[in-house]
């Protein structure tokens, strides 16, 4: 044992030295270069194309991974329902596009106003989505705020069962289908090409890691998200309203998570029960290889995930492709702690 | 057991609470006048999840043939559902005990079922052990029954003596009225080459049993009847939500069409409905029984629908004189058209088969309730079975005599019009040198 | 001083107030009479439950090794069910057909008993490896580390398909066979009843409930031991506080690592035996909803707390494989009951199983809620959670 630890006191200080850096940087390098670059060279086209469907997959995923990462950042919970709330959005959504008279298959052709319906019912379910994920908070996550930090990841996991088996009565075991109001069409680079649709949710997701980082940092609100994300107490002293503060970040983060779903719905199409468990699971994974809490990371995280994926499907046997993820987010960690872009943080 | 007799009036007192949680299958206590009783038939599917899509079908398909099926001999048939789902997955573990405690109900006969070939893996030795009969309407594992796959294809399915290992030396009790992946796999590489005319394919699977097996068997065949597979070879996860890398990469290597081992509940429709944008909508696009006469198949596939053509272990019903009346019933039995897909059909075939092999064995037993054994041997001796899907008998492994697939291809991008899709073709494996026949 | 009074000294000290004593006392009990309760009560049946009450103690196996992990040092570990399919498959490959298939060749067929060690180890070696480089890892960042790993493992299971069966899984795998020089009145004569055929079959599986209990049996030994030692003592000083139980001198890393490599064992020792019991393995067993049941039964049961363990792992089984499953059969009795149409009964039935999700959700969450601590908390953590001193949370205090 005793040589065990001090084999292990050696690659600490290995890993986390100059010459770790070297390794973390170097061994990925060596691999793009090896690997992945001459791919280039050898078809640019598909390369190109595999580039654009591999971020197109990451902003799906960041527009999830968002959300996670924000309830994450505030209450250091693992919130497993979030996959949940994400599908739920997709399902409200799809709700309330059929109400209004739009299914999948009809083609309405409203033209500009397309732009203003989907706005319209995007903040409808956000809303909604937003104030069943407060409740949610409210009942199975805030009653246990004190008790050790399991508790509420079980009622997480609790809440994630009933979700689902909510959406499993509600729709049965089948996909759903989503209307898809995204605009048609594609321009083309180097045999390349890219959907007006792909630009759409890469934009999307764009757009919102800007207005979420400027919310944190610029609002009030976002002021005090930060302030009871550090220190509970010391916030409350300050006399910021913690409740409240909590209660609005699971409101945006459902927010999000509504949008998230509709977008995933207009690129995909298909929804089902348990569609957002495991594109949760994969959007904690790209939250944490960010560095978890931090919206920047968050998305980071999706864009490589999306792009590891995309790269071994085309490339290489995608049965593999999950161990790939897995694996350099393993790698990542062994020499980032905390994620790609997570603050270095003290040990108490 | 018999001394420890006094312990009873203890016993009783725990009776209440335990008793209730013991017995799965107990009778509801509803006993009729005049009838000899009730025979049980059990249902062993994963009827909780995303699998229920095909398990609760099957479970109808049952129902349904218990209700054709009336009074056997003055025995009321009860079908008694097991669900093998946990958490929504199907569980080897569950579907053990399910067996196990079907096992322990003296009523029950025989069952139907499982839905997949590693559960079977693990019921097959204890229901062989008691000659508890299973009829599965799904398990297409080639090592189920057979040591190897038929000897015309190239397809090594590398069983290496399962099927014995599994009964050890008991007598066969498994029977299944789905012909294997080395038969479907095969018959639309052969509509793709004949028919389609197409040299070059990409190839792609959901990486799970059923899926992966026919993706395989395909494969072989398609290659060593002169086809060239192209592009990586896809087995995705079932968290995979981008299929175009994969569609791409083999539209760049040149395939004219996809093949697709997997169900309609493992995305294999949504494959199809990527294909906008790469390939041509009229380019053909192959799947095995999981996506045949499936509206919801149709729903995921979108505008793309048209030009899918799907694979059946069955006889097509217009080829069939019985299966009119029996398809009529069901739909009249279940309208939801969620609960008519292909499975529910096989399932009342395996139902009926079961249900009569059943009959037999009580002729056998002078009008007594037959022993398991007697219902076994009487499942064994199937001979002709005149049902949906033609005229079934069992040969020695207890694989079924029908061995044609029938090739369907998806018209419309209309799901209601799933069921109505026409059949394009079939491929006979009972004759000596099986050809594609289109009329 | 005999060993007698020993005994006796040692017996007298027993507090029978205390719940835990009670529980050890209660489950001893019941799973003495268990096999004889329900062949009593349900003779039919009787195979069937004993069967699954063996298939229940796999979990709680698991359910006390990873109370070392998460409970006893701190560590939250999201894909421990890695190291089941490690022991599973370790058993599966070579004790079965599987190998010949395999470039290797030749079919291996080692006895159970030993593989029950070389599965230990295995297991305990891949923790270790997982273990090394990671455990400086905090809290969470830990947790997904494990949470990759319990989701690389079963994949490469299922992908290195040339060795492992891959989608097929391996089946028709050895059952254990008692040494030739253990025989006695199961093994033919029927001198006592209560025993008739211990041998491991699928129809009399009194055998492998015995093993089970055994197995159980050695394991609270084990680990009761290890958490009332030194070690124990330094697993809580880091749980607490891992900077100022290093600065006392325990050294963190070894005795993460060793929290780590005993839970990676016990869950090996768990799936050896669940291979042999059910014969096959095959990837879908160990998925991570496996991983995260295992951990709500650890802290359902109370965490830190042995007997909780044993509880927690006892109850969620109890719901998810019989409870849930059976409440189709409810219905449908009770709609015989009230003389319904078979259609209307069938219908029931289908919701029945469709509130599945529903019914374990509200299970978790309501039990969570009204009892944070678990069912049968550890004493200390009680005694803390009372005070309620602090506003952080025991278990994050070692985390940042």
């Amino acid at each position: 044992m005793a040589t065990v630890a001090g084999a292990l006191k050696q690659t600490r200080l290995g890993i986390s030295g100059r010459v770790g850096g070297w390794i973390f940087y170097g061994v990925p390098l060596v691999a793009f270069l090896v690997l992945i670059l001459p791919r280039l060279f050898l078809n640019p086209g598909f390369f190109l194309q595999i580039l654009v469907f591999g971020v197109t997959d990451g902003a799906v995923l960041a527009l999830i991974a968002l959300g996670y990462t924000m309830v994450y950042g505030i209450i250091e919970l693992i919130n497993f329902a979030h996959g949940d709330i994400f599908t739920l959005g997709g399902f409200i959504g799809v709700l309330i596009f059929s109400l209004i008279g739009i299914v999948p298959g009809k083609d309405l052709n409203l033209g500009f106003l397309t732009l203003f319906v989907v706005i319209g019912v995007m903040a409808v379910t956000m809303a909604i989505n937003g104030g069943i994920n407060v409740l949610i908070e409210r009942v199975a996550y805030r009653p246990l705020r004190h008790q050790p930090r399991l508790a509420p990841l079980i009622t997480a996991v609790g809440m994630s069962f009933i979700l689902e088996g909510l959406m499993f009565i509600w729709k049965g075991p089948n996909f759903i289908q989503s209307p898809d109001l995204l605009p048609g069409g594609h321009f083309t680079v180097l045999a390349a090409n890219v959907d007006y649709r792909s630009i759409v949710l890469i934009a999307a997701a764009l757009v919102l890691v800007v207005l979420l980082t400027l919310f944190i940092e610029r609002t009030k609100l976002g002021k005090a998200m930060r302030a009871t994300a550090q220190d509970r107490d010391a916030a409350q002293l300050m006399g910021i309203d913690i409740n409240r503060t909590i209660s609005a970040t699971f409101f945006i983060g459902a927010a999000l998570a509504a949008a998230g779903g509709i977008l995933y719905g207009f690129y995909l199409h298909n929804f089902r029960f348990d569609t957002g468990f495991i594109t949760g699971l994969f959007a904690f994974t790209a939250a944490v290889l960010g560095g978890i809490g931090n919206i920047r990371g968050a998305a980071l995280g999706a864009l490589l995930i999306g792009l590891i994926r995309a790269f071994n499907d085309g490339y290489g046997r995608s049965e593999w492709s999950d161990v790939l993820i897995f694996a350099i987010l393993v790698y990542v960690l062994v020499f980032r702690p905390t994620g790609l872009l997570g603050m270095q943080v003290p040990e108490k | 057991m018999t001394r420890l007799k006094g312990l009873r009036p203890v016993a009783v007192v725990f009776a209440a609470s335990l008793a209730a949680a013991a017995c799965g299958g107990s009778s509801g206590g509803s006993s009729s006048t005049a009838d000899k009783g009730e025979i049980h038939i059990g249902v062993e599917m994963p009827l909780s999840g995303t699998e229920s899509t095909q398990g609760q079908p099957i479970l109808k398909g049952v129902q349904y043939a218990a209700q054709r099926a009336g009074k056997v001999k003055g025995f009321t048939i009860k079908v008694i559902p097991f669900d093998d789902a946990v958490n929504g997955v199907h569980d080897p573990q569950k579907g053990a005990q399910n067996v196990q405690a079907m096992v322990g109900d003296t009523k029950l006969l025989g069952f139907v079922g499982p839905l997949n070939s590693n559960v079977a893996k693990t019921e097959i030795p204890i229901a062989a052990d008691a000659n508890l009969t299973m009829i599965s309407p799904a398990n297409t594992g080639v090592c189920l029954t057979k040591d190897n796959a038929d000897s015309r294809f190239p397809y090594d399915a590398g069983c290496g003596g399962l099927a014995k290992q599994l009964r050890k030396s008991n007598p066969n009790n498994y029977f299944r009225v789905v012909t294997t992946d080395d038969y479907q796999g095969p018959a639309m590489a052969d509509y793709f080459l004949q028919v389609l005319k197409i040299q070059k394919v990409g190839v792609a699977s959901d990486n799970q049993t059923y899926g992966k097996g026919i993706a395989d068997a395909f494969t072989a065949e398609f290659k060593a009847k002169g086809g060239q597979v192209v592009g990586p070879r896809n087995d995705y996860d079932q968290n995979t939500t981008d299929f175009k890398p994969f569609l791409t990469a083999a539209k760049n290597a040149g395939a004219q069409g996809i093949y697709v081992g997997g169900t309609t509940g493992t995305k294999v429709c949504q494959v199809r409905a990527q294909m906008n944008g790469i390939f041509d909508a009229t380019t053909p696009f192959g799947g095995g029984d999981g996506i045949v006469q499936d509206g919801e198949c149709v729903g995921q596939a979108g505008a793309m629908a048209p030009n899918v053509f799907a694979s059946i272990a069955a006889v097509d019903p217009v080829h069939v004189p019985s299966a009119k009346s029996v398809i009529d019933g069901y739909k009249k039995a279940y309208p939801d058209p969620a609960d008519y897909t292909a499975y529910s059909i096989v399932a009342t075939d395996a139902g009926g088969i079961l249900i009569n092999a059943i009959s037999k064995a009580i002729d056998d037993n002078g009008g007594n309730m037959p022993k398991r054994d007697g219902v076994r041997k009487a499942a064994a001796s199937t001979k002709n079975y005149q049902g949906a899907l033609g005229s079934t008998s069992f040969d020695a492994n207890g694989d079924t005599s029908v061995k044609i697939i029938s090739i369907y291809k998806y018209d419309s991008a209309d799901p209601k019009k799933a069921n109505d899709e026409p059949w394009v073709g079939q491929e006979n494996f009972g004759e000596d040198k099986p050809t594609v026949k289109t009329s | 001083m005999s060993v007698a009074v020993a005994a006796r000294r040692r017996f007298s000290k027993v507090d029978w107030r205390d719940p835990n004593t009670l529980t050890y006392v209660g489950l001893g009990f019941l799973a003495l009479i268990y096999p004889t309760l329900v062949y009593l009560i349900n003779p039919d049946q009787g195979p069937a439950l004993v069967s699954q009450a063996a298939d229940a103690g796999v979990f709680v196996v698991m359910a006390l090794g990873l109370n070392v992990v998460v409970g006893f040092a701190g560590l939250l570990d999201l894909g421990y069910a890695a190291f089941f399919a490690i022991g599973a498959y370790t058993y599966g490959m070579l004790a079965s057909g599987q190998l010949a298939l395999s470039p290797i060749g030749h079919e291996v067929h080692l006895p159970f008993w030993v593989l029950l060690f070389v599965a230990v180890l295995v297991a305990a070696t891949c923790g270790a490896i997982l273990g090394a480089p990671t455990l400086r890892l905090r809290g969470d960042y830990l947790a997904i580390v494990t949470l990759g790993f319990g989701e690389i493992v079963p994949r490469v299971f299922r992908n290195l398909s040339q060795f492992t069966g891959g989608v097929n899984a391996i089946s028709a795998i050895d059952a254990p066979v008692l040494p030739y020089w253990i025989d006695g009145p199961w093994d033919g004569g029927a001198s006592f009843a209560v025993v008739q055929n211990l041998k491991f079959t699928a129809g009399e599986p009194t055998a492998y409930y015995v093993l089970m209990v055994l197995i159980i049996v050695a394991v609270v030994v084990v680990i009761r031991n290890a958490q009332r030692s030194r070690i124990g003592r330094a697993w809580m000083a880091v749980r607490e506080d891992e900077v100022a139980a290093e600065a006392m001198g325990v050294n963190t890393v070894n005795i993460k690592l060793l929290a780590f490599a005993i839970g990676a064992s016990v869950s090996g020792f768990a799936g050896c035996y669940f291979g042999a019991k059910l014969s096959t393995v095959s990837p879908e067993n160990f998925t991570f909803l496996v991983s995260v049941t295992i951990l709500l039964m650890v802290t359902l049961g109370g965490m830190g707390n042995i007997p909780g363990a044993i509880v927690g792992a006892l109850v969620i089984y109890f719901v998810q494989y019989k409870l849930l499953s059976d409440l189709p059969h409810w219905v449908a009795a009770g709609a015989g009951a009230l003389n319904l149409s078979q259609h209307a009964t069938n219908v029931a039935t289908d919701y029945a199983t469709r509130l599945n999700f529903v019914i374990f959700g509200l299970i978790l969450a309501v039990t969570m809620l009204l009892r944070p601590q678990g069912l049968l908390p550890s004493r200390v953590r009680a005694q803390e959670l009372q005070r309620g001193t602090t506003d952080e949370s025991v278990f994050d205090a070692a985390a940042t």
